[in-house]
């Protein structure tokens, strides 16, 4: 029971740092990213890659760290003239495009049989690491937040065009933000690989970044805790509800199909009745006279 | 004073299977073959007088919930003994972690080579992707076809299998016009399709199960492709035009089916459940099996089990026939049959090893 907790500590902590992630392009600076999956990929194949061509694993780790910033810029600047809509969709493809190409480009990563990692095999040291991601990713985003780039970034979501007519150039700051979301989400996905051991294409379908925004929609999108909260309700719901078909004599492919339909149905429910989330942002009150 | 009777105590046994997702059918019909094997082995009176219990846990065919399910099941049920359906990279994570806490998995469905690599943890009832590609690949060419293209999944399965089919047909003297792996999941593959019509092949070898391979068939019929099919594992493709595939439709397939015993569960499965067997209910109903007779052999715990199962198989003939593992555990040299879909129903050609 003891490594079941460990793991899930493990699992939990990676998927709030996505959430983090994803609440720092769009809780906190509007952009609403469809291929948030991307960043986690890039971290997770600089692994793969890395091992595929027999490169040490530090190479890994080091490229999994610039190269998500580094596409993430790529990504932003040809599409920045984008309205939200379209950049949402653009974002959408381009993770689709990545995944793709590793499925069919067999030199990259071994293609469409993935390529093995080597192993944190100390399940400890795996929760330890993922645990001090997610304490670094949250002390960030929360130093942001509060800070006077924080503020910012918050009129850029609100209104690009105020911000601009205080003197800001708002992709300037659209690109920062991203580029931290996407360091945080690709060394998470560097470890993600050393954990399972294992990259290939299908962990990084659509429906991963469908789990991450979930996460920060249930939670609160512009409240960090409130993320952290989305994640580890998801994530312990995923979970808790394997024990149902044990406790019932419902069969395992009944319980199955309504574990998933309940993820279903609290994010509509949380849409239409909380959309603010669990934990609502705080929108502190200025005294401009003082 | 008469000592008072020990209760039974059941041992559990766990199972990983993608309930929900892709690919649902040929994992369901797995699980149920898991389930016919414990209702006949505790009919029989379990191990020792010990029932066996099933723990399923869903994978959703996602690597992130295929751990979780396998770190429950190890970690929480402390079941010494999985069998799973799902690809190589589910099944490679979850041998690993088999791996490091000393436990027994039993692939019942993936067939990459990378699968070796794990003695003593991962044991197969399914043979590699070679060996039926290559028998494929050799059985079209026997049968007179100078031209092939293929269309497969594009997965370990579906590129492993045409690789093996492809260079088996070379060698037998075919030419090799056009090699398709599509990508799962689409509503429509006619572009695909297309170029399969473009070369005119005289044969087309294919892999593919579900949703998938009923649109691919339904496609082909569109576009007035003639060509005969041959499949590999035809059982799990899914046919909607029954009148059209009849005597159009051939394959290679585990061997077995022909024995009495399968061919009763089989009819078995057909009273329960009210529809044909895919042959993944044979590799489950085996896998099960050969577990619970390791457990009679040597024992219950994972190290006893994992050292009596390649005993246990050498004498071992099942549903999918006669089961014959490499030193790594991998089954090689399976039996296979040589079907023909006629009149909505496969028939037996021919069988081999």
């Amino acid at each position: 029971m003891i490594d079941f907790a460990i793991y899930m500590t493990t699992i939990v902590c990676i998927w709030a740092v996505l959430a983090i992630s994803l609440n720092i392009q769009f809780g906190l600076t509007g952009l609403v990213n469809f291929g948030q999956i991307l960043p986690f990929a890039i971290g997770a194949y600089s692994a793969g890659i890395a091992s595929f061509h027999g490169l040490p694993i530090w190479v890994g780790v080091l490229a999994g760290l610039i190269m998500g910033p580094l596409i993430g810029f790529l990504v932003i600047f040809p599409t920045r003239r984008m309205a939200q809509d379209y950049w949402a969709l653009a974002s959408l493809g381009i993770a689709e495009m990545f995944r793709l190409t590793m499925l069919n480009f067999r030199g990259i990563a071994g293609g469409v049989e993935g390529t093995i990692v080597e192993r944190l095999s100390d399940p400890r040291v795996a929760m330890a690491v993922s645990v001090l991601a997610l304490v670094v990713s949250f002390i960030v985003a929360e130093r942001i937040s509060k800070a006077p780039l924080g503020r910012l970034l918050r009129v850029i979501r609100e209104d690009e065009t105020l911000a601009a007519t205080l003197g800001r150039n708002p992709f300037r700051f659209q690109v920062v933000a991203m580029a931290v979301a996407w360091a945080m989400a690709s060394a998470v996905g560097v470890l993600y690989a050393h954990i399972t051991g294992f990259v290939d294409h299908g962990s990084f379908m659509v429906i991963e970044t469908f789990i991450i925004w979930t996460a920060v929609i249930v939670g609160g999108p512009g409240r960090n805790l409130g993320v952290v909260v989305g994640a580890i309700i998801i994530q312990a719901m995923s979970v808790s509800t394997r024990f149902v078909a044990q406790w019932t004599d419902l069969p395992s492919d009944v319980v199955a199909n309504l574990r998933l339909a309940l993820v279903g149905l609290l994010l509509v429910v949380m849409i239409m009745y909380r959309p603010e989330g669990f934990l609502r942002e705080k929108k502190p009150n200025y005294d401009v006279k003082s | 004073m008469a000592a008072a009777p020990v209760a039974a105590e059941p041992i559990s046994v766990g199972v990983i299977a993608n309930l929900t997702g892709t690919d649902v059918r040929t994992s369901v019909n797995m699980t149920r073959g898991i389930e016919m094997a414990v209702a006949d082995i505790n009919e029989a009176g379990g191990i020792d007088g010990n029932p066996i219990t099933l723990i399923t846990e869903d994978s959703e065919y996602r690597l992130q919930e295929a751990m979780n399910a396998a770190n429950k099941l190890y970690g929480v049920d402390n079941v010494e003994v999985a069998i799973m359906f799902g690809g190589s990279s589910l099944m490679i994570p979850v041998a690993n972690l088999a791996q490091d806490k000393g436990r027994v998995l039993i692939n019942t469905s993936s067939s990459s080579s990378k699968l070796g690599d794990y003695p003593g943890t991962l044991f197969s009832v399914l043979p590699l992707d070679d060996i039926i590609g290559k028998k494929l690949g050799e059985w079209v060419a026997e049968r007179g076809h100078k031209s092939a293209a293929f269309v497969v999944p594009n997965n370990t399965f579906g590129t492993g299998l045409m690789n093996a089919a492809a260079d088996a047909f070379v060698a037998s003297g075919g030419e090799v016009l056009a090699q398709v792996a599509y990508t799962e999941g689409n509503p429509n593959y006619r572009a695909d399709m297309q170029t399969v019509a473009n070369v005119e092949p005289d044969a087309i070898i294919a892999a593919g199960y579900g949703d998938d391979s009923r649109t691919i068939f339904k496609n082909a019929q569109q576009l007035d492709i003639a060509a005969p099919w041959y499949g590999a594992y035809p059982t799990i493709f899914a046919i909607d035009d029954e009148e059209w595939m009849s005597e159009r439709f051939f394959g290679v397939d585990n061997g077995g089916a022909s024995l009495k015993s399968t061919m009763e569960l089989a009819e078995r499965y057909r009273a329960e459940y009210g529809e044909e067997p895919l042959s993944h209910v044979f590799y489950g109903y085996d896998a099960m099996q050969i577990v619970a007779k390791a457990m009679e052999l040597g024992g219950t715990s994972s190290s006893e089990i994992a050292a009596s199962l390649p005993e246990v198989v050498k004498s071992y003939e099942g549903a999918t026939g006669k089961i014959t593992w490499d030193d790594r555990g991998q089954r090689i040299d399976p039996p296979v049959e040589f079907v023909e879909f006629k009149d909505g129903a496969f028939h037996i050609l021919g069988t081999g090893e």
